[in-house]
């Protein structure tokens, strides 16, 4: 299937610790523009598998191309020079460097090779503060804000790099409900503003099926099942899968 | 605010242009004593610049750089005494410390944290036994001799008093441009998080080695400086480890990760040295260590590192007052 729409192709990974099979021959793909869901119980290797897409971590098989691409033997600084880019679930910002910085240090290097050009980077890291607002909070250094300020940050770090797709890991995680809520319309005007491919990897089963265009379940490191919000809830696999077999017959039955 | 900030910045440079022009005139009024001891405190100052590149701002202490100090010192007696003159054999010094630091830094810097310090250390004392062994092209142990200056004996002072602070103005000017540039926020995040820098599309591994080739090659020109102003070199006396302590020291005390610090620390801890200390001699070393440990834990980011901090924070209260009372 010859698809000019598809912008990342991941083509059977694994990945092995020892006998652990982590991940096990998962192929997706994600179109242009589009939001795609990545989730699944504790465990399921969704973590995992960014990692292995965006070369943190060696895998034991498979290939992944972007842009029809091969960029399975890149190294990470080089898969985001190409445009795909990642957010950490356990935070990891510049520790000591102000919220400013932070964001000036993805708008100098990310996409393509950039001239050396403090104003210009600048300019571009406070306009991305503004569109996820931490513009008031540039000043503070990375260890004075609270986590969903972190997790806003690692964001307009990320948009800063101007990638083209984003593994967003949890960025949801250890907010509350009105922020989650203000945190996924932040997602969807950007990724509109900005025609990005987001892959969104989350636990809140709210977030997810409010704002995905298809969503892909995994579970022991294998993809069970594939589609839009809707087909995925009604799977019978995917309600094992989360809830327990038992449950799961009742909840069918019912 | 804008304009604010550009009139500081003159005021700075006219102050640094002033202060420059005062140490260039100083050694006509003061006594040889002096300016040797200046001379020394522009030496560790450069080395100290090198150390906070790759310690202050990237993280990574080179505990053995002094290696680089003993390659420049060793090349340019070996390039002088084929007959080259100092001019010639300086560039060619500096060079094989690039080579050499470049060759080394691919393994050695894959090492973090401890095992970089320790790998460093085992290096320099790889390099001193080649030093000590290449006894036909080095002068073994014993060392060896730099051609004699041809200069009238009063002038030889100020030579490497001149020749150090032009090294250390120079040096501080480079510190300054690279880590107001794109390199310098690569250098920077690596200290703040190796994988996060990496993953933010900056090249870690050629980041890392160039700023280690960067500090092998100032501290190699103060090595082959060294050398000649002292005429006479040993293994031992250019690959002490002393040389990299104290600059460690230096810069701890003047302010890690800050461009003024190193020279402050090297000005600070010279002087105490020279005029404190040197009536009691055999406690100068205790002093220093425990000097060193009161300052990491009481003021970790050095006198210059202090005063900057408090600096900005009146500035970030000022500007929120001004806030409120616009809005």
């Amino acid at each position: 299937m010859v698809d000019n729409d598809i912008i990342l192709d991941v083509k059977s990974i694994s990945k092995h610790f020892g006998a652990l099979k982590a991940v096990n021959k998962v192929s997706f793909q994600a179109k242009k523009g589009e939001i795609l869901g990545l989730i699944g119980p504790n465990g399921a290797g969704k973590t995992t598998i960014t990692n292995l897409v965006t070369g943190d971590l060696r895998k034991t098989e498979g290939e992944v191309f972007f842009k029809g691409k091969n960029v399975s033997n890149l190294w990470p600084f080089q898969i985001a020079r190409v445009g795909l880019t990642r957010t950490y679930q356990v935070v990891k910002p510049l520790q000591g460097m102000t919220v400013e910085e932070n964001v000036l240090v993805g708008s100098l290097f990310g996409r393509g090779d950039r001239k050396n050009d403090l104003n210009h980077a600048k300019k571009n890291a406070q306009e991305i503060m503004r569109l996820v607002g931490l513009y008031k909070k540039r000043e503070f250094v990375v260890s004075d804000i609270t986590l969903p300020d972190l997790k806003r940050m690692e964001f307009a770090r990320v948009l800063a790099m101007d990638p083209e797709v984003i593994f967003l890991d949890e960025v949801m995680a250890g907010l509350n409900p009105s922020e989650v809520e203000e945190t996924m319309e932040m997602v969807r005007k950007i990724r509109e503003d900005k025609q990005l491919t987001i892959v969104y990897i989350e636990h809140i089963m709210k977030a997810v099926m409010g704002i995905s265009d298809r969503i892909i379940v995994l579970h022991h490191g294998e993809k069970i099942c594939e589609g839009s919000p809707q087909e995925v809830c009604d799977n019978p696999a995917v309600i094992e899968a989360y809830l327990g077999k038992k449950y799961a017959k009742e909840v069918m039955n019912s | 605010m804008m304009a604010q900030n550009d009139n500081k910045f003159n005021i700075n440079i006219i102050l640094i242009i002033i202060a420059i022009l005062v140490f260039i005139f100083l050694p006509n009024f003061v006594s040889g004593y002096y300016v040797r001891i200046f001379t020394a405190i522009f030496m560790y100052a450069t080395i100290s610049q090198c150390i906070n590149l790759m310690s202050g701002y990237m993280g990574y202490l080179p505990f053995g750089h002094v290696m680089f100090f003993g390659i420049g010192a060793y090349m340019t007696a070996i390039l002088m005494g084929r007959g080259l003159p100092f001019i010639v054999a300086i560039p060619f010094a500096s060079l094989t410390a690039i080579i050499v630091s470049i060759i080394l830094g691919f393994p050695v810097l894959r090492l973090r944290g401890h095992y970089f310090a320790i790998a460093t250390i085992g290096m320099n004392g790889a390099i001193m036994s080649v030093a000590q062994n290449a006894t036909e092209i080095t002068g073994g142990a014993m060392g060896t001799t730099f051609p004699i200056i041809l200069l009238p004996p009063g002038q030889v002072y100020n030579y490497f008093y001149l020749a150090f602070l032009g090294l250390m103005v120079i040096t501080t000017l480079a510190m300054y441009f690279i880590v107001n540039s794109k390199f310098g926020y690569g250098i920077r995040s690596i200290k703040a998080n190796e994988d996060a820098a990496n993953s933010m599309g900056i090249n870690t591994t050629y980041t890392k080695v160039s700023a280690w080739a960067i500090g092998a090659f100032f501290t190699s020109i103060a090595g082959g400086l060294y050398g000649y102003w002292m005429s006479f070199i040993s293994p031992d006396e250019v690959f002490d480890l002393m040389f990299v302590t104290n600059s460690i020291i230096m810069m701890l005390i003047g302010g890690a990760g800050t461009i003024l610090g190193p020279i402050t620390g090297a000005f600070i801890i010279e002087s105490l040295s020279e005029f404190a200390w040197s009536g009691f001699m055999e406690y100068h070393l205790a002093a220093l260590g425990i000097a060193t440990i009161v300052i990491v834990f009481f003021v970790p980011k050095g006198v210059v590192g202090t005063i900057a901090n408090k600096i900005k924070n009146r500035r970030i209260a000022l500007s929120k007052k001004a806030e409120v009372s616009n809005g």
